[in-house]
């Protein structure tokens, strides 16, 4: 495989985390521009565990995912209330307090000869821990897609249960959500603090394989692109989120007589999908009848073996 | 204390632009009920035009900010088209989505016409500096601070002494109310559209003949300034976003001097967090 392709591989594994925490935002009814905030926080920390801390890259992993939970805690305590527009400006406010605070955050410390650590606008640099190990990139690449299906199935089984049925009611309906008495502020900040976690795991999943992060990572375009993601690959699956993640990085990007257009032509695939198919190409209704139709398939295999 | 005067002034001046930026962004909000996250880079196209006007050569500074206000209109006329009249039906959410869909296109187009990130911007060299006692008021500054005021006068004389103020008076206070009454609803918001794109024209000119020059980042720096004065002053209110844009101002300054440049960011972010985690779902009417 080339690299290019691995690149873009990998990229489309790391989005799809981040991708996935918006989603499950969108199914709690709360549109959030602040994703990235989450992303680069897991970023940092796992490369502090790692590179400065000398921690084992699956201990970075587990610190980038733990960390972007507990942002996501705090977030939540204080914006679980706020909703609509509100909740998006805070949003908004919330990712771009993150990137000008890593502009003059410093962490460092001296590792061997060198200083290692946070430089504020300078970035962070170093995070080396994927090749002191010695795995090959190819297979790192291999393990955030394996990471991601997990993490996918655990999504969908949560989604499925007491939990996933309490978000989508609040994302229906707060009021009538409150009204059968669900405790809507506990709900909610779970599911904030679980969005911050996977988006924190992607962070730290990128770290790793960019070996370099800086508070620019935390740009709102990669905010607003995993919102994007969810309303074109649709909302009625975990999987819609990671279908419009490959559409757009490995269809978009990989074309690259695109190149200069790539924002035009997606943000212009977004407001016509806006018009004509709310709720993306995998939402509720195809899901249903994806469902039924392979049902249907599988009790016809089986009533004519039952007929044999 | 002359310290703290002279950026009180400072920031009432800058401060006088953000008033704009959130009175555009309000009379969005309170006739449609929608955001309008393209507002900042709706301005950024006016600006570019301008700019270019500017670089050919031709073009005075008056000419210059007549493009610039012409040109945001006409982006405003391409979002409210989009991203409002063809969301009408559907959640006021959608549409703030959609809106930031739309202000990638605006960004990139911008990025693809101009190949140089950061463009000039004419400078009014024909004002003088005024200085009072120990205090200095910069020409640029007094020119943000006229204007928008100037601005601002004739926004409130629309809105309260024309057939059409009223009307999207009414349209904000209700909808309902107004179809009711015979107000064409949907014309009433296209129109009030058009004039807070003009209002964010108006805006963008004076910020950028202050700055001199106009960077891309400027699109979302002016949604973010607007959104803020805009929730700052209650989210609806006119008289609200105009002491909101002042109060911003200050504060921006005030910081600016004290703490230093990187802290007016963090503090201006932390100041949207806070009023959008703590603003009420109450509304000022604006008829009062």
């Amino acid at each position: 495989m080339s690299d290019y392709a691995l690149s873009l591989l990998a990229r489309i594994g790391i989005e799809s985390f981040v991708a996935l925490s918006a989603y499950v935002l969108l199914l709690l009814g709360r549109i959030s521009f602040g994703q990235q905030g989450f992303f680069v926080i897991g970023a940092y920390a796992a490369g502090i565990a790692t590179a400065v801390h000398g921690a084992p890259l699956v201990g970075g992993l587990a610190a980038g995912a733990l960390a972007g939970a507990l942002a996501g805690a705090v977030f939540g305590v204080s914006m679980a209330r706020a909703q609509g527009l509100y909740f998006a400006a805070g949003s908004l406010a919330f990712g771009e307090l993150v990137r000008v605070a890593l502009l003059v955050f410093e962490y460092r410390a001296a590792v061997g000869p060198d200083l290692v650590g946070p430089a504020g606008a300078d970035g962070f640099r170093g995070i080396r821990a994927l090749f002191t190990s010695g795995i090959h990139i190819g297979w790192y690449v291999l393990g955030i897609h394996g990471l991601l299906a997990l993490v996918l199935v655990a999504t969908v089984f949560t989604l499925r249960g007491r939990w996933g049925e309490a978000i989508r009611m609040i994302g229906e309906d707060e009021a009538a959500a409150a009204t059968v008495g669900l405790p809507i502020r506990r709900v909610a900040v779970a599911t904030m603090a679980l969005a911050g976690g996977l988006a924190g795991l992607g962070g730290a999943l990128f770290a790793h394989y960019a070996t370099y992060v800086e508070p620019g990572h935390a740009d709102v375009m990669l905010g607003v692109h995993s919102l994007a993601y969810g309303l074109l690959g649709g909302l009625g699956t975990p999987l819609g989120p990671i279908l419009g993640v490959a559409l757009d990085i490995g269809v978009l990007e990989s074309f690259r007589l695109l190149s200069g257009y790539r924002m035009i032509i997606f943000g212009g695939l977004v407001m016509l999908f806006l018009i004509v198919r709310p709720r993306g190409l995998l939402d509720e209704a195809t899901v249903h009848r994806l469902g039924r139709l392979a049902r249907r398939g599988g009790e016809g295999n089986a009533e004519a073996g039952a007929g044999r | 204390m002359i310290d703290f005067l002279q950026a009180l002034l400072d920031g009432v001046m800058l401060g006088a632009t953000y008033s704009l930026l959130g009175l555009g962004f309000t009379l969005i909000f309170g006739v449609l009920r929608r955001l309008n996250l393209a507002f900042g880079p709706m301005i950024l196209v006016g600006i570019y035009a301008g700019s270019h006007l500017h670089l050919s050569g031709v073009g005075p500074l008056p000419a210059v900010m007549a493009v610039t206000v012409a040109g945001a209109v006409l982006a405003g006329a391409y979002v409210e088209r989009c991203s409002f009249r063809a969301l009408a039906r559907q959640a006021p959410v959608v549409s703030m989505i959609s809106s930031f869909a739309v202000s990638m296109q605006l960004q990139e187009l911008v990025a693809l016409v101009s190949s140089s990130r950061t463009l000039p911007y004419p400078a009014p060299e024909w004002l003088p500096a005024i200085t009072l006692g120990p205090l200095l008021l910069r020409a640029d500054g007094l020119l943000m601070w006229g204007g928008a005021t100037l601005m601002m006068l004739a926004l409130f004389a629309l809105l309260y002494r024309t057939r059409w103020g009223t009307a999207m008076r009414a349209v904000a206070d209700s909808s309902e109310a107004a179809t009711l009454m015979g107000v064409n609803v949907a014309a009433v918001g296209a129109a009030a559209f058009l004039l807070a794109s003009a209002i964010g024209g108006v805006a963008g000119a004076l910020i950028a003949t202050s700055q001199q020059q106009v960077t891309p980042y400027f699109g979302l720096w002016a949604t973010v300034k607007g959104l803020t004065t805009m929730l700052l002053g209650g989210a609806g209110s006119l008289p609200g976003a105009a002491l909101g844009g002042l109060i911003l101002g200050v504060v921006e300054t005030e910081t600016l001097w004290y703490l230093g440049g990187q802290w007016r960011d963090l503090v201006s972010y932390a100041l949207l967090f806070l009023v959008a985690a703590t603003a009420g779902k109450s509304r000022a009417g604006w008829s009062a």
